[in-house]
């Protein structure tokens, strides 16, 4: 009877063993079918301590010891197969052999074979049935519970005087053989548990991951907007469950959702230093909260302590960050850690794609309208008809052709993204003088540009299409003559440039499908000049169409000489 | 005879130009030019030339809605001139009209007027398939008003000419009755009125000598003896008049 408590509790420690593993840091789950040398040293060392342990907490039973010596070895061979099994079981065996008794060698070598034994049951399970099946504590049970009868088995067969042997083994068979089979299997199963919580944690979180990428598409397609860092913003301070969440791009607060949403704002600009410096290291930075708190460096009262902030990156360049926070009341997830860098490289990726969708559609609309622009047959067609009707009509057909020829030449010259809008007239201007020719009497164009805005720039082919719009889909359409005006002036710091038509057509203009062309010109204007260029349309039905363009304006030169004066 | 023949472009120099064309041919005497549809309705009706030279691509009415908008009683032959266009090409092929590309050459021109020249002496009217009319012009207070067919209640001619009645108000048109009446929905019910049956609210007092409708618009309308049965099966009920 006291053999087998002091088996059980060999067992136990065992079992500590185990537990205690399973926990620390060093444990990694292990791939049964491809152990890496590393592991395999480590398994060695770990089990053959098990082992020889398993000796010393022994009980010396008629001039040999009970023991729980062959749970390292089985299990080493059944993780490792029969090689790692066979050097387990070899250092647990000579460090038997070393003890002495009449069942030293006998011991010694049955606790070889046993691991070998694991060792075999290692490769026939993992021929069998797949890797994950060595972790079956059944299985762990049975080999076990075999290796030991073996043990039992080669005792008979070596130690000698015999009759000692039988009268050993008829003590020690049945509680060795339960206490090992027991201590393995329940070894195994610590195992195999602690291995089925990482990878539920890592499942989980990977899940979470899965969901916000789901939940976040889409609310990228047009770029790195307020709108979509809203939502994103929103999306992962519900999923992680962190105190704060906010978006930057390289200069803004774009969103904040969380605590402390009382003073950091969306639009505010980048005050943290820690922000800066990983836009500019294009660096992850983490601040734990312990060995470093973050300061707020917007208010004293802030609550967060701990801050993550991950660089979104697109085509090499830093476009913003994604900060997750704590407040000093908790600690800084590591999952929430890795989970972040692991979400910003996956914006990241969004951001590439909608960048790359709006350039390639860009693409393909500007080459459309340039090769339009270029080489527009309806165009020339009218204007050669105009120059023939003309023909009797003395030098005019001669004008006519000299502003024919100059605005294709223009056309084709013109490769630059941005011009300025002295270019942009003149090339209108060519334009108009053709259609003032072709409407003669029913067209009137009247041109009033603030002189200082002359240098202002603005994508190339920006003007012609809204002054071929206003004559094509309005005053061309119009019984009575028409007039179009194109008007530039200053406004709150900004060049602003309306081209008008006094039909008022631009409802019936929009059903005719004309929208393609203005789009095309808004989208260049934001493309090349940033937000703060655009385009408005007004319309009064009937009286007029207004088409405005919105561009930065620099100081008018005069005034700026006068500021300098001034300092 | 010189054939007498009326100019429709909406562009000054084209206008100019056919017209030193057409007079410098001798078979043709340009009996006036017109800038648009509306004007050209007017100059058809007043001066009945023998063959219009018309411009498809007009303000408010082209060419084609313009060729519907002409009575029976003064069509004259028509010779579409038109800019480039493979499509307008296909559609003058397809429905056998006759027709000029801009910039227009003398031989060409030669071969229509040979065939025109035919057409006028064999005598007959010419008949052109023409689509059917959506949008009715009219006299606004200070420009030409389109007004769409389906908004239309009823046309009431006078001596002072046609009226279009929608639920708004009333405006005079170029348009003949005949023309009304064979290129739009609405249905002829009085020797003096058409109607568009979508607007009926009601039938009041069938009689013997006809009937009145009631629009929605709560304006009546008489409907004479010798329309009614038409009218009535227009409408789906009985034909029989008692």
């Amino acid at each position: 009877m006291k053999l087998l408590f002091v088996l059980v509790e060999a067992m136990s420690f065992c079992l500590l063993v185990a537990y205690a593993y399973s926990k620390s840091p060093a444990f990694r789950p292990l791939r049964p079918d491809a152990l890496r040398w590393r592991d395999r040293l480590f398994l060695l060392g770990f089990f053959g301590a098990l082992s020889i342990t398993g000796t010393y907490l022994g009980l010396p039973v008629r001039g040999a010891i009970a023991n729980t010596r062959a749970i390292g070895p089985v299990l080493a061979g059944i993780l490792g197969g029969p090689l790692l099994g066979g050097a387990v079981g070899l250092a647990g065996g000579l460090h038997r052999l070393a003890l002495g008794g009449f069942t030293a060698f006998a011991c010694g070598l049955s606790t070889t074979v046993e691991g070998l034994v694991g060792g075999l049951v290692h490769l026939y399970v993992v021929r069998r049935s797949g890797p994950e099946r060595v972790f079956d504590p059944k299985v762990v049970f049975a080999t076990t519970f075999a290796a030991e009868a073996l043990q039992m088995a080669i005792i008979l067969l070596v130690a000698r005087p015999y009759q000692d042997a039988v009268a050993l083994v008829r003590v020690i068979a049945l509680p060795m053989m339960a206490a090992n089979s027991a201590g393995a299997a329940f070894f195994m199963s610590i195992l195999r548990d602690r291995m089925k919580m990482v990878d539920r944690v890592g499942a989980a979180s990977g899940a979470r991951a899965l969901r916000i990428a789901e939940r976040s598409l889409g609310h990228l397609t047009k770029g790195l907007d307020r709108e979509g860092a809203r939502e994103i913003a929103r999306i992962i301070h519900e999923e992680t469950g962190v105190g704060a969440v906010a978006i930057t791009d390289t200069e803004q607060v774009l969103a904040f959702v969380g605590e402390g949403s009382d003073h950091h704002r969306a639009g505010a600009p980048i005050a943290s230093e820690w922000t800066r410096r990983a836009i500019a290291a294009s660096e992850v930075t983490f601040v734990d909260g312990m060995d470093e708190p973050y300061r707020c460096a917007l208010s004293k009262d802030c609550p967060l302590r701990s801050v993550l902030v991950v660089p979104l990156h697109v085509a090499g360049d830093v476009v913003g960050t994604v900060k997750l926070y704590e407040p000093a009341s908790k600690r800084f997830l590591e999952s929430n850690r890795s989970l972040g860098e692991g979400l910003t490289s996956l914006l990241s990726g969004q951001l590439v794609r909608a960048r790359y969708q709006e350039q390639k559609s860009l693409l393909v609309m500007a080459e459309l309208k340039l090769a339009r622009a270029q080489v527009n047959p309806h165009f020339l067609f009218n204007a050669l008809n105009t120059v023939m009707a003309m023909l009797e009509d003395g030098s005019r057909p001669r004008a006519l052709l000299a502003h024919l020829s100059s605005f294709f030449r223009k056309n084709l010259k013109r490769v630059d993204e941005l011009s300025t809008l002295r270019e942009e007239l003149e090339h209108v201007s060519a334009y108009l003088e053709i259609e003032k020719a072709r409407f003669e009497d029913r067209l009137s164009v009247e041109v009033d540009v603030d002189p200082t805005l002359l240098e202002v720039r603005v994508p190339t082919f920006t003007l012609q299409p809204l002054v071929e719009n206003a004559i094509k889909h309005g005053i061309s359409d119009m019984l009575a003559p028409g007039t179009a005006r194109i008007h530039a002036y200053r406004q709150d710091g900004a060049a602003c440039i309306d081209v008008e038509d006094d039909a008022g057509a631009y409802e019936e203009r929009r059903r005719g499908g004309d929208g393609l062309g203005l789009q095309i010109v808004e989208k260049r204007l934001r493309i090349l000049l940033g937000r703060e260029a655009g385009l408005a349309i007004s319309c009064t039905p009937g009286e007029l169409t207004r088409v405005s363009i919105r561009v930065p304006a620099p100081t008018p030169a005069p005034a700026a000489t006068a500021a300098r004066a001034a300092s | 005879m010189k054939l007498r023949a009326l100019v429709v472009d909406d562009e000054v120099y084209a206008r100019r130009s056919l017209e030193a064309m057409l007079d410098g041919t001798g078979a043709l005497e340009v009996v006036g030019s017109c800038a648009n549809a509306v004007e050209a309705l007017q100059a058809i009706r007043a001066q009945a030339p023998d063959v219009v030279f018309l411009d498809i691509q007009m303000p408010k009415v082209n060419g084609f809605e313009l060729l519907s908008m002409i009575d029976q009683e003064v069509m004259p032959h028509v010779v579409f001139v038109t800019a480039f266009d493979a499509y307008a090409v296909k559609a003058f092929e397809e429905n056998a009209l006759d027709y000029l590309l801009k910039p227009v050459e003398r031989a060409r021109l030669d071969r229509t007027i040979e065939k025109l020249r035919r057409s006028v002496d064999q005598g007959k009217p010419p008949v052109y398939d023409s689509p059917v009319l959506e949008r009715i012009p009219c006299a606004g207070p200070k420009s030409v008003r389109l007004v769409d067919v389906a908004e239309i209640e009823q046309v009431r001619c006078s001596a002072a000419g046609v009226y279009v009645v929608t639920p708004r108000g009333e405006y005079l048109t170029d348009l003949t009755m005949r023309v009304l009446e064979t290129k739009t929905e609405l249905e002829r019910c009085h020797r003096q009125y058409l109607v568009n049956a979508r607007h009926i609210e009601e039938i009041l007092r069938p009689e013997p000598r006809g009937a009145v409708l009631r629009m929605r618009s709560g304006r009546e309308v008489p409907v004479s003896r010798r329309y009614f049965v038409a009218l009535r099966r227009r409408l789906g009920l009985r034909g029989d008049a008692t």
